[in-house]
């Protein structure tokens, strides 16, 4: 990335941002040198009009979202026409905020009348019971499940404070709860309010409509309601739907130019000025800084000129992060993505996730059967996606896995289990039925390979910085080696011979590492130690696959007619391909950010957001990053 | 099967179930709390997914030691 700062004459300052904007690789900053220069500050005119403009975004912003879906805009831009596109997007605005008002409100009593909905059978004895409901004030009340006690001790201390003088019915709901209706006479209704504080049982309201309505017609009218509430719902829906034909693509259009309006009077406030001239400063990837001045020279010759900042000028945390890698890879930065950016001038470890993740993957999954289908699911993925999307980009890194798991497959022999041992193949390592040990084993040396190599490049880029910590990184790394080496030898996997050498060389080490990162490292290599082990899931996670697949395959045998078997087999086979692909995904993913990356990498990165022109998708994607 | 086959499957069956049920125990503290916090901020999934699956390296352990208990033990 490179610091660059633009000058120019002043009266040419909206064009150079125009073309800064066309190509889009630019982003400004206030300029760290502003001696003897001024920002170009806004008049008070200027900023009214700013405030307008910003108005009609957050109105148009508004619209959209409300509409549910963002049309794509028209092909060809149109010039911003402000006042219609203020009265457009403010009359959207208001009729969609209406249309969601009210949309609420109908859900709402809808709600509400379908709490009522257990008492309405209540209502239904009352009516048959041919009770006066004159001058008689009704409670509607929902007593908790298994409250029969509850119910008799209510009913009793009425009976006690009432006498005869009150009516309660009960009707169990479908949740289990007891919907009750209690009627006292209204000269009672205070008497009764008490009783029912008192044995902590709260009145449900009724909806304002029904307030005034007898007992009677309440239930009718809600009845009644239910049965109009859709059809007004799906009124209120067509609307919407209209508004979105009528006005989807204008507002889209509206909001792309609007923004990349806001987007220019933003630069320009960045600018700072003399009478006569105007300077720039901004981020660009230093690959793109010749197409800039190509584009810039073409423009305006030599009336515009490019300079580097000196790195004097500005500090490191404040440089904007891309993750730039090559074709292969870019997709697995869809994984790096899912974590905070690393820091400017550390290490993006997208290259490394590249090549572990997807072998990780197949080593647990090893399956040449369920590696194709996986292949197959990944490839459609792909064909159905567009370029730069994020189903994209996961279709890729599962082609990746579904190789890898098929190249495993060979390895191990196995075709949707046992399967191809039965029909001749071979395994080519080891056989993961049986052979524990030897996975158990792969497993921590891949563990070990990994984490080692993570601490080796925490201590090669931590070299030119703190030499003693890169040091320190260097010898936690070796003495993992050295321990491996060790339990290697003592468990006859190396000559015996070599046991005791290496325990010293790992006794040497240990003072040498206290030294270059204090005394906690003891604890810090116990803990690395203790990631290493974790790759054990790797075996894990794989033989329980394996064996999972293994039972499949043994349901063919087991229920008398050979197809109910088969039936069932292929069944549990759909189950194992989904545990099998979701289960290494969340621990390789794991053994990734927790085990790997916390050796060496460091977030805090901010993101690279050059000044372009506005796109409703890039605008989502920065917003889901920031 | 003699006493000791009967300890060793016990063992085995010990080293993985108790870490089993304490990933579990872990687990069913940590999804509601991670639940919640996603609601408020979706952008938290990594954090949620990692917190999840830490107390699961638990229950691997438990799995490697009976697998080396069983094997040792010659079962």
């Amino acid at each position: 990335m490179s610091r660059i700062r633009i000058l120019g004459p002043r009266g040419q300052l909206q064009s150079v941002l125009g073309c800064v904007q066309d190509l889009g690789l630019v982003q400004l900053v206030e300029p760290s040198e502003t001696e003897s220069l001024s920002l170009l500050g806004l008049t008070p005119e200027q900023a009214r009009h700013v405030r307008g403009v910003r108005k009609v975004v957050k109105d148009v912003d508004t619209a959209l979202e409300l509409l549910g879906q963002t049309p794509s805009p028209p092909k060809t831009a149109k010039d911003l026409d402000l006042r219609r596109a203020a009265l457009v997007a403010g009359r959207c605005r208001r009729e969609l905020e209406g249309l969601a008002e009210q949309h609420q409100q109908l859900e709402e009593e809808r709600a509400l009348i379908l709490k009522f909905r257990p008492f309405f059978a209540a209502f239904r004895k009352i009516g048959e019971s041919g009770l006066d409901l004159d001058g008689i004030r009704v409670f509607y009340l929902i007593l908790k499940k298994d409250g029969e006690e509850e119910l008799r001790r209510m009913r009793a201390a009425f009976r006690q404070a009432l006498g005869d003088g009150f009516e309660l019915l009960s009707q169990p709901s479908e949740s289990g709860e007891s919907a009750m209706l209690l009627a006292v006479p209204a000269a009672d209704a205070m008497k009764a309010e008490q009783l029912l504080s008192e044995a902590g049982v709260q009145a449900l309201s009724l909806p304002d409509q029904f307030e005034e309505e007898s007992v009677g017609s309440t239930i009718q009218r809600m009845q009644a309601r239910l049965g109009e509430l859709p059809g007004e719902l799906a009124t209120l829906e067509r609307q919407r739907r209209r508004i979105a034909e009528d006005r989807g693509r204008e507002l889209a259009g509206i909001q792309a130019t609007v923004r990349d309006y806001l987007a220019t009077i933003e630069a320009t406030e960045k600018a700072v000025v003399t009478p006569r001239a105007f300077v720039v400063e901004g981020w660009i990837p230093s690959a793109a800084r010749p197409d800039l001045e190509r584009q810039l020279g073409k423009s305006f010759g030599d009336q515009v000129e490019i300079e580097a900042v000196s790195s004097e000028e500005w500090a490191g945390d404040t440089v904007p992060v891309v993750l730039h890698n090559p074709r292969l890879f870019r997709p697995f930065e869809a994984i790096t993505g899912m974590m905070p950016l690393p820091k400017y001038g550390t290490v993006d470890p997208t290259p490394f996730v590249a090549v572990f993740f997807p072998m990780f993957f197949g080593i647990v999954l090893g399956d040449i059967g369920y590696g194709t289908m996986l292949g197959i699911i990944s490839l459609i993925l792909r064909i159905r996606s567009k370029p730069g999307a994020k189903l994209r980009s996961i279709s890729e890194i599962g082609l990746a896995c579904s190789l890898f798991t098929i190249i495993f497959g060979f390895l191990y022999g196995e075709l949707f289990g046992d399967l191809g041992h039965r029909i001749g193949l071979h395994p080519l390592i080891f056989n993961r039925e049986e052979a524990f040990f030897p996975f158990l084993g792969f497993a921590i040396a891949l563990g070990v390979v990994h984490i080692v190599l993570g601490l080796l490049v925490g201590a090669v880029k931590m070299f030119r910085g703190d030499k003693r910590r890169a040091i320190g990184k260097g010898m936690a790394a070796m003495m993992v080696v050295l321990i491996a080496l060790a339990l290697m030898a003592a468990s006859g996997m190396l000559p015996e011979r070599f046991f005791t050498p290496l325990v010293i060389a790992t006794l040497v080490a240990l003072p040498i590492l206290i030294v270059a990162e204090g005394v906690l490292a003891p604890i810090e290599l116990v803990s690395t130690l203790g990631n290493v082990l974790s790759y054990a899931r790797i075996m894990a996670v794989g033989t329980a696959s394996v064996m999972m697949a293994i039972v499949a395959n043994r349901m063919v045998g087991a229920f008398g007619a050979v197809w109910v078997g088969v039936l069932f087999a292929l069944v549990f086979h759909l189950i194992n391909f989904v545990l099998g692909v979701f289960s290494p995904t969340i621990h390789m993913l794991r053994l990734h950010y927790v085990e790997f990356f916390g050796k060496f990498y460091s977030p805090g990165g901010s993101q690279y957001r050059p000044f372009r022109h506005w796109s409703a998708r890039e605008s989502a994607t920065d917003e889901r990053s920031a | 099967m003699d006493l000791e086959m009967v300890f060793l499957y016990l063992s085995a069956a010990l080293a993985v179930g108790i870490p089993a049920l304490a990933t579990g125990w872990a687990q069913s503290r940590i999804g509601p709390a991670a639940a919640a916090a996603l609601a408020e901020k979706p952008e938290l999934t990594v954090t949620v997914v990692l917190l999840i699956a830490i107390p699961e390296t638990l229950a691997i352990l438990g799995f490697v030691v009976a697998v080396l208990i069983l094997m040792q033990g010659g079962g």
